[in-house]
């Protein structure tokens, strides 16, 4: 089976980098790769994560924005920032 | 005209009564439209617009915000729908013209982006949809969606349409749909769901009316046919078929710019993304950043530089003067230790804050994410983990917040690997001492010195990486990993601004405390006598513990080409911080430090110690001696995070593999380049 949910989670083994290269590969619509990815992070298949570049010095404690870092990054919200995520993974 | 209220339904646990959207109707009747009233409930995911659709239905009022999950109780009212009189044209009030006004009992469920159970709102929407019988189900469901987000919505739809229960969608923001160059083709969408299809803008109140028709019809006709669903129990199976259920129907029914047509994201995206050009763009705008972070920031430091050396020294001696303390150790330790310290550390703030700034900005922009994505293939491109480099990314900031952010990597073996590769990124600290001997050794390519120490940096991690990898962890998987590329944006000035401010200020405590200690620790060792007849304080450096020290280590650098007593000194007091590495230097040579971009008295020190020391090849001995600086051990709190990470046999290890990597890499620079310089 290939439907829309198999062609996201290949592209993320895969290797692929990014969302917007993932819609190119799978023939997705953007929308849809984000829904899928949203689904499968809801359903923990794979983790979603903020992260921060170039913390201060004196750690997350000095950092104001310490609360929306290295959080599972909010489903359904997209914010401009960097946002990883990885396979979980499962024992089947 | 109408009433509502709101009432708490229980979960559904495994052994309590499952909910009843009928029964709780029934338990306040004054707040619903009859006990033979048909019970419609309204569902959707969080930010649909869902309980402004409920106000405008039933003109109560509920909290509404636009936070996932704000709407966390039920609420219920009574939907008096009318249908539009043809003697009147108004679509927003109750109509006394319809001659049938039907009144329904309207629930507003939780925010449910499905019907999974993953979230206490999702469990009871499950619950009162799906899990109770059938006759204590709602007659009716509309289920609210986002015309601009049409799939995340549309696997709700998918889940209710395989329920036997009437169904009607409410397209929701329009608008926004709009403003993207996107549509939904209602007519086509009903089609491919199998139910009803009505545009509605509930803020502003259109589209209610035909909800209304739409609602009646589909309670006059029977229950449809549920939507078939492949007989599996592989519940990722199933809910691909969903996903290829809604996204069939998305494609069909939404007009779109598409895929095809490129955002100027995209565009710029396939530049600085791109495999070769990626890196080489990546390159060149750091070089970029330190070539202007050392040009523009040069002036102020000369200022700061004056200024504390000038005007704040000469203060200090008049005062000390004034207490007949002139000439004591206490001027020692004040004039030459903790004014220049400290000082030194104020005239970098101009410098620090211009970096700060310029990658705050390049961050706020998106640009960095994309920096990430070159450098994650990078990691792979070399067999490493990828998601290694996000520690090491924070590494080129500060080594300890980076050494506990390797607790993201799930795998044992790629924590420690990554533990031990940290130490190798330049971070802001090594930054000041690049600078300073840039400046003094380079001049106006100063900039470019500092950049290649943060390439010869990322290549340090790589081919250490690579070694180790070979060697010790050969069985070690890479762990997939994906960026969301945000969309390009100005940055804001609010942002940028306080992410400025918050580095900055935590450099400064961080570096003002070290140095303060340092300087004490320093002067102390300086002022402790190895020989007989000479007193406290009253001793020539070279004679001290802290000379007799430095001369005993010396003799090690003398392949690399500074095995001059002083520089060494200064590596090991950048042993327990780099921060103090440049302060030492002005303790020990007893004077104040330059500023960068003109060669000052300590600059002339150190460039005569380095000629000295290298037998006239200055050159690839400070650059040996910054290789040095890169690669030994970052400071002793870098220690103790790696050691509560990994323990202190693998700590220990890492500052043999640390020091050793130094010195070979610096004898090789200072040997082979030598034969050029």
């Amino acid at each position: 089976m290939s439907g829309p949910l198999h062609l996201v989670l290949a592209e993320i083994t895969a290797g692929t980098p990014t969302l917007t290269e993932i819609s190119r590969r799978t023939g997705l619509t953007l929308d849809v790769v984000h829904a899928a990815i949203d689904h499968l992070v809801r359903a923990g298949r794979i983790t979603s994560t903020q992260l921060s570049l170039g913390c201060p010095t004196g750690g997350c404690g000095t950092c104001s924005s310490s609360g929306g870092c290295s959080l599972p990054a909010a489903v359904g919200r997209r914010r401009p920032g960097l946002v990883s995520l990885s396979l979980t993974q499962r024992v089947a | 005209m109408s009433d509502s209220t709101r009432v708490r339904l229980p979960l559904t646990p495994a052994k309590t009564p499952l909910p009843s959207a009928k029964a709780c109707c029934h338990e306040i009747p004054q707040h619903t439209a009859g006990v033979d009233a048909a019970v419609v409930a309204l569902v959707g995911a969080p930010n649909t617009g869902k309980s402004t659709l409920f106000n405008g239905l039933t003109g109560s009022r509920v909290t509404m915000g636009n936070w996932p999950g704000t709407t966390v109780e039920v609420s219920k009212g009574v939907w008096r729908t009318t249908l539009q009189s043809p003697s009147c044209n108004c679509e927003t009030c109750t109509c006394a013209n319809d001659e049938s006004p039907l009144a329904i009992t309207l629930l507003d469920l939780p925010g449910a982006y499905s019907l999974d159970a993953h979230s206490p709102d999702e469990q009871l929407t499950r619950g009162l949809l799906q899990d109770g019988p059938v006759s204590e189900r709602p007659d009716l469901c509309i289920v609210t969606i986002d015309a601009s987000r049409m799939a995340h919505g549309l696997y709700l739809v998918a889940q209710v349409r395989e329920l036997a229960m009437r169904v009607v969608v409410a397209v929701t923001m329009s608008d926004i749909a709009a403003q993207r160059e996107m549509s939904v083709d209602t007519a086509l969408l009903s089609r491919a769901l199998g139910c009803p299809v009505v545009e509605t803008d509930p803020r502003r109140r259109t589209g209610l009316v035909p909800l209304a028709a739409a609602v009646r019809t589909a309670l006059a006709d029977p229950v449809p046919a549920p939507r078939p669903v492949p007989p599996t129990d592989d519940a990722l199976v199933l809910d691909d078929d969903r996903f290829t259920w809604l996204s069939e129907a998305a494609e069909r029914a939404t007009v779109a710019p598409g895929n095809d047509r490129l955002t100027l994201s995209d565009k710029v995206d396939r530049w600085v993304t791109a495999p070769i050009a990626g890196p080489v763009i990546f390159l060149a705008v750091m070089w970029a950043v330190f070539q202007i972070t050392t040009a523009v920031a040069a002036p102020l430091q000369n200022a700061l530089d004056g200024f504390f050396s000038g005007p704040v020294s000469h203060a200090v001696t008049a005062l000390l003067t004034l207490a007949h303390l002139n000439g004591t150790w206490v001027e020692g330790l004040l004039v030459n230790g903790l004014v220049a310290g400290v000082g030194m550390l104020l005239t970098f703030v101009p410098l620090m804050a211009l970096m700060f700034l310029l990658l705050a900005l390049l961050e706020d922009s998106g640009y960095l994410a994309r920096a990430a994505v070159v450098t994650d293939r990078l990691m792979r491109t070399m067999g490493l983990p990828g998601r290694a480099f996000l520690p090491l990314v924070v590494g080129f900031g500060c080594n300890v917040p980076a050494i506990s952010a390797t607790r993201i990597l799930p795998d044992a073996r790629q924590r420690l690997l990554t533990v031990l590769l940290v130490p190798f990124t330049s971070c802001s600290a090594r930054l000041t001492v690049f600078v300073m001997l840039g400046t003094v050794f380079f001049g106006t390519n100063a900039g470019t010195a500092v950049f290649a120490m943060y390439v010869a940096s990322v290549a340090l991690v790589v081919l250490v990486g690579l070694l180790l990898r070979r060697t010790l962890w050969r069985t070690m998987g890479a762990e997939p990993l994906i960026i969301d590329l945000p969309a390009y944006h100005l940055p804001t000035l609010r942002l940028t601004a306080s992410v400025v401010w918050q580095r900055l200020l935590g450099s400064l405590k961080t570096a003002s405390g070290i140095i303060v200690v340092t300087v004490c620790a320093v002067w102390l060792l300086q002022s402790v006598p190895t020989t007989g007849g000479q007193s406290f304080g009253q001793v020539p450096v070279e004679d001290s513990v802290y000379g007799v020290v430095a001369r005993t280590i010396a003799p090690v650098f003398a392949p690399a080409g500074f095995d001059q007593w002083q520089t060494a000194s200064a590596l090991i007091v950048g042993f327990v911080a780099k921060e103090a590495v440049i302060s030492s230097w002005a303790q020990t040579y007893a004077t104040e430090q330059p500023a960068p971009g003109q060669t000052g008295l300590l600059g002339d020190h150190i460039q005569a110690a380095f000629v000295q020391s290298s037998g006239g090849h200055p050159l690839p001995a400070v650059l040996a001696f910054m290789v040095f600086l890169l690669a030994y051990t970052p400071c002793v709190a870098t220690l103790a995070a790696q050691r509560r990470e990994v323990g202190l046999k693998w700590t220990l290890f890492g500052v043999a593999m640390q020091l050793t990597t130094a010195w070979l890499l610096a004898v090789a620079v200072f040997q082979i380049g030598r034969l050029f310089w």
